[in-house]
């Protein structure tokens, strides 16, 4: 009899375990049965719209540092006025919805960065307006917009007569010292990171933040750093930085369009990001402190790579953290 | 100050075990979720998500591999089945099912881990029944015992300690996998390491992957003693084989 119930009783405590384990466990250790977070809202709870096309949130405040697309030279070469021309007239035509459709017909629609950059420089009508002669190294950051700017760059200085080659380097702490050195003379910078890099070059890691959200003062910042032996030319319009994009159907249905519009209308959010978000200042924090936006939710995904944009177009997240040149953002 | 100290500081202060507000935060859609910043609560997470994911498998798991281990057939279909689903990179399903219908957090990846909880589950059941004796099955059959009740009381009691260190393997095993979830905006305790990693406080990721480490042979020695509880008395010698 014994025997008989031994294995019977192993099948009947196994299946009680497997039971227990697929349901005992969903119930939550403080009662939750009483839904207190949808009574703490007052105004409007505005829920994620799921929809197919994201759009950025204007950042009226600024919030996000001016990181305008901007020539950084090297200071030798920077003694030779053409170039700076040949550089300025690019940065006199990049915008950033320029920048996106740039970064579209590389990143979506996979042609070369420098099929695009011709495309570009041809559609423009872009031609250098002074002559110079000699070989320059125009250095690229290793992410594809960077690379297609550096190739417009070469292809305007080709139009004025130098030998232009491109060369993807790497990341600022591999080619800031290649561009000082000499090694390349231009790289593709972004105004406000360059200008925050060369200040902890220059004056350690603790220093004051010199870049801000006005590109006047970004620059003024930037010019101030004659001692580092890069010289800059003048911004662009373009701009490739923290963004919080929402689905076009969320911005018809709540009738916002920039970030202060959206702390209005809506009292809470559910916001996705990079696992960052919540202690950054240019993220969840500047958000709160500086807009009055309240985060109900927070979602941890990626720094505006597929999740973060799959999450907003389903309806997981009614606010993301995207880049504001993203070649998405131009479908 | 070293990376051993920081993670001693992070699970030695009683404020990263509870949370600042309790185990649980509503979510904007009235609902709830675990509150990721406390270890209790995501330890729970990580334990549910686990359960289900490994109770997901075993239902779909244990049927099939018993009844085709009773009846001897399908061994190459088990291994096909079983080699398949443990090819399949767990990471890599997250990011399909992102991008698909079933989306992301914790319910896909409980689906996802209850694919790489398959197969241990699977074959163990196979192989324990079909690996019974055959003299102890003929003996059975000549008794008078019917084709069902030979399955139910001679095959499995005997094959019950290999299906026992199937479901403990593909237990530990799937929740040395769960912290996956962090990546696709899941919880559970790889919450803490890839906050860590994302904010560079690397003495939080080492106290993540050590707190992961300690559940998942916590687990596994709690399985142990399951199996050793589940498996017949005249067979417990056998079952102390390690899984």
């Amino acid at each position: 009899m014994h025997t008989r119930l031994a294995p019977l009783a192993a099948l009947a405590t196994s299946a009680l375990f497997l039971a227990a384990c697929s349901s005992g466990t969903t119930e939550s250790p403080t009662s939750s049965s009483d839904t207190t977070g949808a009574t703490a809202m007052a105004a409007q709870q505005c829920l994620p719209v799921p929809g197919d096309t994201i759009m950025v949130l204007e950042d009226d405040m600024m919030l996000q540092n001016s990181d305008n697309v901007i020539p950084a030279v090297n200071a030798e070469t920077a003694n030779d006025q053409a170039v700076l021309d040949a550089l300025n007239t690019v940065s006199a035509v990049l915008d950033t919805p320029t920048l996106i459709q740039l970064n579209k017909a590389v990143d979506i629609d996979r042609q070369t960065s420098a099929e695009v950059a011709a495309q570009f420089v041809a559609d423009e009508g872009l031609s250098a307006p002074s002559e110079g002669s000699g070989s320059l190294v125009v250095g690229a950051a290793n992410f594809s917009e960077n690379i297609t700017v550096a190739e417009i760059y070469a292809a305007v200085l080709r139009d004025a007569g130098y030998d232009a080659t491109v060369r993807t380097i790497g990341n600022r702490e591999t080619y800031m010292p290649a561009l000082t050195s000499g090694e390349v003379d231009v790289v593709p910078e972004y105004a406000a990171t360059a200008a925050e890099f060369i200040n902890r070059s220059l004056n350690g890691a603790d220093a004051d933040a010199v870049a801000s959200g006005d590109i006047a003062e970004t620059k003024a910042a930037l010019d101030g750093f004659s001692d580092f032996g890069v010289v800059f030319g003048e911004p662009s319009d373009a701009q490739d930085q923290n963004a919080f994009a929402v689905t076009t159907a969320f911005s018809e249905q709540y009738g916002v369009t920039s970030l202060s519009e959206l702390a209005e209308n809506c009292a809470g959010i559910a916001l996705g990001g990079p696992p960052e978000c919540p202690e950054r200042t240019f993220c969840q924090i500047g958000l709160e402190d500086v807009y009055g936006i309240e985060v109900t939710d927070f979602s941890s995904l990626d720094a505006g790579g597929p999740l973060t944009k799959t999450a907003l177009r389903q309806g997981e997240i009614a606010v993301g953290l995207v880049f504001s040149s993203d070649g998405e953002l131009g479908a | 100050m070293s990376i051993w100290q920081e993670a001693w500081d992070y699970i030695s202060s009683g404020a990263n075990w509870m949370g600042e507000n309790g185990l649980t935060r509503p979510t904007f859609d009235g609902g709830w979720k675990f509150a990721h910043d406390s270890i209790v609560a995501l330890t729970i997470e990580h334990l549910y998500m686990s359960f289900a994911a490994v109770a997901l498998a075993a239902i779909t798991a244990l049927p099939l591999g018993i009844a085709l281990g009773h009846a001897r057939r399908g061994g190459m279909v088990t291994v096909a089945l079983s080699n398949v689903s443990r090819a399949m990179p767990t990471l890599a399903l997250l990011t399909l099912f992102a991008a698909s219908a079933i989306g992301f957090g914790n319910r896909a990846v409980i689906i996802a881990a209850a694919i790489f909880a398959f197969p241990p589950i699977l074959t163990n059941a196979f192989t324990g029944m079909a690996d019974v004796d055959a003299d102890v099955r003929e003996a059975a059959e000549g008794q008078g015992l019917t084709r069902l009740q030979v399955a139910t009381r001679v095959e499995l009691p005997l094959a019950w300690p290999l299906i026992a260190a199937g479901l403990r393997t593909s237990a530990s095993q799937t929740v040395a996998t769960v912290p996956l979830a962090a990546l696709v905006a899941g919880g559970g305790l790889g919450v803490i390491i890839s906050t860590g990693m994302a904010t560079q406080r690397y003495g939080e990721v080492l106290a993540g992957g050590v707190l992961v480490a300690a559940l998942t042979l916590a687990v596994d020695a709690g399985m142990g003693a399951l199996q050793r509880r589940l498996t017949p008395p005249p067979l417990r010698a056998a079952s102390l084989a390690p899984a």
